[in-house]
């Protein structure tokens, strides 16, 4: 009788669980089409009004002139500009040096290395726009001479850096995941290791590659803050296309600019909708693409290099390269004579070098290459810490980190930055935990895959390439304003919420998958139920996985500046928020204001950007130690 | 079990305890730049003699603090533009209150020769017409036109008080507040930009207006007395009669206190 009752009750129970976990899993699809639906409802206007072909291609943004402009084509071609001078040098950039790590790197030294991409990936964007606004934009003004270095080139350079970190470890994994064997085959019919590298590895990993690459595109193409505070911002197409010294805009600057300021429900604030919308679907693509390649990577691995088909392939992709090339002279003979010549030689050396050379100086000359490129990238990072360190440092003081800020600013310190801070992680992990975690415990444990599983996937990685700035401007519309919560810190932890749910859901669910089966098969054996079984054996020694992805997302959501500009920061506050309802100062949010709107402020700028990259860089250093330590106890 | 349930308990209390209210009351002022750091120290001070009461002072520009305040969404508003009949039709409750006198000072880096400039001269460079400084009479160099973005007020009067509603030249920078455009200024040898009399000081130069042969330089007395031809008051913004705290600052403002505050932010009170 009473293990009847019990037994009912626990069916009830399972039953209950499940839906929740369904539901948890469900709301990032929901999320994302939601995202969409707020989006297109906003800028409809701007869609039935002018129409979609005098928007899109339009040839002027001038959305307060007379009569106003709302053509997003300059900032279409900014944005194609800047990811596009970005990849030029960060695609080699960041394959070199994803084999150098893969490799050649000497024994030991891999899992350091890879911290040093991922401490790469750490540095907040905000950050990166304060060195490029303070040092590149005036480094460049200076060494090329002109009248100013707020440009195309500006933005190209910290675009590419900060999508070498996506390059690197994406590449990096493709590389290492080539099958020992066809390297040993190469090597024990006499190739030498670079030959193998590149007539074997490189061939077999080409489509991670091309997704690494294509995915870094997604990053730059999404980014907001570091590009707008060093490309100028003027509307223009460079002229000639070639000018990589015009200042440019991107559709994400304009977002970030106009945004804050532009008046409730006119025809501006649709077309700021419009552009969102036009930056989703090119993201969406781009990301699309590269999860299409990631998927169908197998089948790329061992057709290669096999076949008259896939001969004629390389044929082709290798005469791509040369006309590539070709192109890059040409485009450069535009702008300048002696730029294109030097060109055209160091294509002439390389060729040379690939093809007449003994092959064992080919070799070391590649490895050299390979290895300077890891240096390059190694010295960006060096540079920036030092810059942020070496400024940031004298400004702080016991007052500074305890203090409140006083003119603009200028003086006092940064504590209710800080408070800010920690309220809007804390709060955006409190609510994207339980979501994230239930999902994955779904898709792990409980989904049988289907249709609605493959909805729930596809909604996960949508939601994981939405731009921050895109997450910013439903925050404004949706929580902000259509929801009045006015700009406060609830609407602020929301959107960060929403924007950290898929690193959550995707490390959990590595996490809870890398749990032997037959832990749950001796539970249930025992006559444990489902959810007793994934409460008490799955979800214990998952924890420091999901700890990691929790950290992950606190990182994140620490250093992101759009997503809080329009919906929860405030300039400046004398008392610590009080209430959810209040808004809040935050560190990113700071330091944007202190470099681009208060002059005399860099060295607050730099010690509350020192503050930040220590908090952001601690987190980042925390998942590191916990992968270490957890992983030499794991004995299964 | 144990450490993943302390975790979501401690992360569930760690944001329970945000929700707690203090009951401190709040008023949340928005708006122009321009205004921004007046507006900044008026409400420190009007915090320290009035315990219990939170400002929170934030920028956007102003248009959007006419929107937000419109909205709800701030309790007072700075504008450095007039409240147009638009706005008003929006928000038929908006109350307007002039607190300082503004000019715009056009400002060049320091190291830049030409010390005055004519209205038209001025308006020939933002319109793209003198791309060199050579043209208006200084030593030549490319000019590089620094601008507020497009929701600005301080653009916004710019561009009828100079440019006569004309367009600028493309290839103007545009930056989102009076300090951005001082700081590049400053930073960039062919520049040259616009700005509030507050922002004209440190690291740039303010170029005088030429009119029949006489030179006026952006000066408080000079904005006072009208003479300088480039100046607008700045309002603070209520929708509808302001309430007790609402009135309560706007009084401090245009109060002695308040309008010593604005003389040393460099506006000109107005009295």
């Amino acid at each position: 009788m009473e293990g009847a009752r019990r037994g009912k009750r626990n069916r009830l129970l399972e039953f209950l669980v499940e839906r929740a976990l369904f539901a948890s899993a469900l709301f990032s699809a929901v999320a994302v089409a939601f995202i969409i639906l707020f989006l297109f409802r906003e800028s409809l206007p701007i869609f039935l009004g002018p129409g979609l072909l005098d928007f899109v291609l339009g040839a002027a943004w001038n959305p307060v002139g007379s009569p106003p402009l709302f053509g997003a084509l300059p900032l279409v071609a900014g944005t194609a500009l800047v990811t596009l001078g970005a990849m030029v040098f960060a695609i080699p950039l960041g394959v070199a040096t994803a084999v150098f790590v893969s490799e050649l790197s000497p024994k030991g030294w891999k899992p350091l290395l890879k911290l040093c991409v991922e401490i790469l990936a750490g540095v907040p964007s905000v950050v990166y726009g304060l060195f490029g606004l303070v040092v590149l934009t005036d480094w460049i003004r200076v060494s090329f001479a002109v009248p100013t270095g707020e440009s195309w080139l500006a933005g190209s350079v910290l675009l590419g850096v900060m999508s070498l970190p996506t390059i690197i470890s994406v590449s990096e994994d493709a590389i290492s995941s080539v099958l020992r064997e066809h390297k040993e085959a190469s090597l024990s019919l006499g190739a030498t290791k670079w030959q193998t590298i590149w007539r074997v590895v490189l061939p077999s990993a080409r489509s991670g590659i091309t997704a690494a690459v294509v995915l870094g595109m997604g990053r730059a193409i999404g980014e907001t803050m570091a590009v707008m505070m060093v490309t100028g911002n003027a509307a223009v197409i460079p002229s000639p296309i070639t000018n990589v010294f015009s200042p440019v805009r991107t559709i994400t600057g304009t977002l970030g600019i106009e945004m804050g300021e532009v008046a409730f429900g006119s025809m501006h604030y649709s077309a700021l909708f419009g552009l969102a919308v036009l930056l989703f679907v090119i993201v969406l693509v781009v990301n699309s693409a590269a999860l299409f390649l990631l998927r169908h990577r197998q089948a790329g691995a061992f057709g290669a290099g096999r076949g008259m088909v896939s001969r004629a392939k390389s044929f082709l992709s290798g005469n791509m390269v040369l006309l590539a090339g070709l192109a890059v002279v040409a485009l450069a003979g535009m702008s300048s004579r002696a730029l294109a010549a030097s060109l055209l030689v160091a294509f002439a050396l390389l060729y040379l070098l690939l093809t007449r050379l003994r092959r064992q100086w080919t070799e070391k000359i590649a490895f050299g290459a390979m290895g300077a490129s890891f240096l390059l990238v190694a010295c960006a990072l060096a540079v920036i810490i030092y810059y942020v360190f070496s400024n940031g440092l004298p400004a702080i003081t016991p007052e500074f980190l305890s203090g409140f800020p006083g003119n603009s600013g200028r003086a006092g310190g940064i504590l209710p930055a800080i408070i800010g801070t920690v309220y809007l992680v804390a709060g955006a992990i409190a609510i994207a935990l339980p979501l994230g975690v239930g999902a994955a415990v779904y898709l792990a444990e409980y989904s049988r895959g289907g249709r609605i599983v493959s909805v729930v996937r596809a909604g996960i990685d949508n939601l994981n390439g939405v731009p921050s700035i895109v997450f910013g401007l439903f925050g404004f519309a949706f929580l902000v304003i259509f929801l009045k919560l006015g700009v406060s810190l609830l609407a602020g932890q929301l959107t960060l919420a929403l924007m950290v749910l898929p690193t959550i859901i995707r490390t959990s669910e590595e996490a809870i998958k890398s749990v032997p089966n037959s832990f749950r098969e001796g539970s249930l054996a025992l006559g444990a139920t489902k959810w007793q079984t994934v409460w008490r054996v799955v979800l214990p020694p998952s924890v420091p996985g999901i700890l990691t992805g929790v950290i992950l997302g606190m990182g994140r959501a620490a250093g992101e500046t759009a997503p809080i500009m329009f919906t929860a920061a405030v300039f400046s506050q004398r008392a610590l928020p009080s209430s959810e309802l209040e808004p809040v100062m935050a560190l990113p949010y700071h330091i944007y204001l202190l470099a681009t709107s208060v002059p005399g402020a860099a060295g607050n700028a730099y010690g509350a950007a020192l503050v930040l990259l220590v908090l952001v860089l601690g987190m980042y250093g925390f998942t590191a130690l916990i992968r270490a330590g957890f992983s030499g106890r794991r004995n299964w | 079990m144990p450490v993943s349930s302390a975790f979501l308990l401690a992360a569930l209390l760690l944001s329970g305890c945000i929700g707690g209210g203090s009951g401190n009351r709040v008023l949340r002022v928005s708006g122009s730049t321009t205004l921004l750091p007046v507006a900044e120290k008026a409400a420190q001070e009007f915090m320290a003699g009035n315990p219990g009461v939170d400002v929170s002072v934030n920028g956007g520009g102003s248009s959007a603090g006419i929107k937000a305040v419109g909205e709800g969404m701030a309790d007072v508003g700075m504008s450095s533009r007039d409240v147009k009949p638009d706005d008003f039709a929006q928000y038929p409750g908006l109350k307007v209150f002039a607190v300082a006198r503004d000019g715009i000072a056009v400002i060049v880096n320091p190291s830049n020769s030409v010390s005055s400039l004519t209205l038209e001269q001025v308006r020939g460079i933002y319109n793209g017409s003198y791309a060199d400084w050579g043209e208006v009479g200084g030593s030549g160099g490319q000019i590089v036109l620094v601008g507020r973005d497009s929701t600005s007020g301080t653009r916004e009067f710019f561009t009828g008080a100079v440019m006569r509603g004309g367009g600028y030249a493309p290839a103007m920078l545009e930056k989102n507040s009076n300090g951005g455009v001082q700081q590049t200024v400053s930073q960039t040898p062919g520049a040259i930009g616009y700005v509030g009399l507050g922002f004209a000081g440190s690291g740039v130069k303010a170029v005088g207006i030429s009119a029949n042969r006489t030179v006026v330089y952006p000066t408080v007395a000079a904005v006072l007395s009208r003479e300088y031809p480039v100046s607008r008051d700045l309002y603070l913004v209520t929708n509808g009669e302001p309430d007790g705290l609402e009135s309560a600052f706007i009084g401090f403002l245009l109060g002695p206190q308040g309008q010593e505050l604005v003389g040393e932010e460099g506006f000109v009170p107005l009295r």
